[in-house]
């Protein structure tokens, strides 16, 4: 899976951590080779690297002897915890007072389940475009509404027939909540540059274009509503990217000017929903 | 990953992390750790002070492993402590897919005991705390 997604999930589940436990000071990901994947806010990046090449030996020492699970450093002022979590080594450093079972359990839990997320909703790495991720399941949202849809349909018309009143306007109405709701993807933010680049346009996969097209049919997909983590939205025009190397790769190709007005930078999720005319 | 010298003056930091009652002497410490080594589930242990070195491990071939595996675990204590203000390390546990290592600072002495994964180490740290 591409790190800056892996970065961008953990370095946010590990800020939480230490919302929820304020006895964690420090926290950091890293994985068996020593790359550094995620620190929380608090943690220098070169502390992370010195606390990596302290922990190098045992770690190594540690596989060549079975394989490491978790190793704990107890000491009379804190409490230095590292855990081995698939490929990855979780470290936690908390107080000399805090529950260190409560600490592991909310670690533990929140790391694995946003790992075993990011896996399922990110299988095929940004290669096969995480755009279409979230499609899959909106899609049968999309089926399921559709189908009473039709069936109230076939209703109103009998109901036509049978009693030959008013109830066209109702029809109408009803009719046209029929659209599905508009699919949210989610991509990452690629900057986009040049003379000719347009200042209010994004660009997104082609493949996830005709998916929208596909699925609205009559319905003009001009412009998307783009939307961060942070709450901050905003209204684009839409075109297929033209670079091959951003195909497939769940890639949004945003100018500057409206990573500035969101608040975001290049590597950053977003929300993407078609605007549906 | 990044490489870590290995320092040759290992030695010098072999009293710095650590607390425990440095009342126990050295016969004491190694019937204690005889003692302990007859626990279920141990498998060994190595203690290591400025002067000597005793190993005593059910198998010979590992040693090697082990005795880097606790080095690597004193020095970690030292680096990390400093890093993140531990304090005094009182004792770190390595747990592995195979073997348990509790290793533990008693005075100048350096006491790594393995024990078979799943092995309960309250009782031995019980034994090495008692004065």
């Amino acid at each position: 899976m591409d790190n800056e997604v892996y970065s961008f999930a953990l370095k946010n589940t590990l800020n939480e951590i230490q919302k929820v436990c304020p006895d964690v000071k420090n926290a950091f990901v890293f994985k068996e080779d020593g790359e550094i994947v995620a620190g929380d806010e608090n943690t220098a990046e070169e502390t992370i690297v010195h606390a990596i090449d302290a922990l190098d030996g045992m770690l190594e020492k540690g596989e060549a002897t079975g394989g490491v699970e978790n190793i704990v450093f107890e000491g009379n002022k804190g409490r230095l915890n590292v855990s081995h979590i698939n490929d990855l080594y979780l470290v936690t450093v908390t107080s000399k007072g805090a529950d260190a079972n409560y600490v592991n359990t909310v670690t533990h839990v929140l790391v694995s389940t946003v790992l075993k997320l990011l896996e399922k909703i990110n299988p095929a790495p940004l290669e096969n475009n995480s755009g279409r991720l979230q499609a899959e399941p909106e899609d049968s949202i999309t089926e399921n509404s559709e189908e009473p849809a039709e069936e109230f349909v076939e209703e109103v018309e009998t109901l036509e027939h049978e009693e030959n009143v008013e109830p066209e306007a109702e029809t109408e109405s009803r009719s046209e909540s029929i659209v599905p709701e508009a699919l949210v993807n989610q991509f990452i933010v690629e900057n986009i540059g040049g003379l000719l680049v347009s200042g209010d346009t994004v660009r997104i996969d082609n493949d996830i274009l005709l998916q929208w097209k596909e699925l609205y049919e009559d319905r003009k997909i001009e412009e998307a509503e783009i939307e961060t983590f942070g709450g901050k939205s905003t209204r684009c025009k839409l075109k297929p990217v033209k670079d091959s190397k951003y195909e497939g790769k769940g890639i949004i190709q945003m100018p500057e000017k409206i990573q500035h007005a969101l608040g975001i930078r290049k590597g950053e999720l977003v929300r993407v929903k078609p605007v549906i005319e | 990953m990044v490489k870590k010298k290995k320092s040759a003056q290992e030695t010098s930091a072999i009293a710095e992390p650590i607390v425990v009652e440095e009342t126990i002497s050295g016969d004491d410490l190694r019937a204690r750790l005889e003692e302990i080594k007859s626990y279920r589930g141990v498998i060994g242990y190595i203690l290591r002070n400025a002067n000597t070195a005793s190993i005593d491990l059910d198998d010979p071939a590992k040693i090697i492993d082990y005795a880097v595996l606790s080095s690597s675990a004193f020095d970690a204590s030292r680096d990390l402590s400093q890093l993140f203000d531990l304090g005094n390390v009182e004792n770190s546990i390595f747990d592995g897919r195979k073997i348990k290592m509790l290793s533990i600072s008693i005075g100048q002495n350096r006491i790594s005991i393995f024990t078979e994964k799943g092995t309960d180490l309250e009782k031995i740290l019980m034994n090495l705390h008692t004065s």
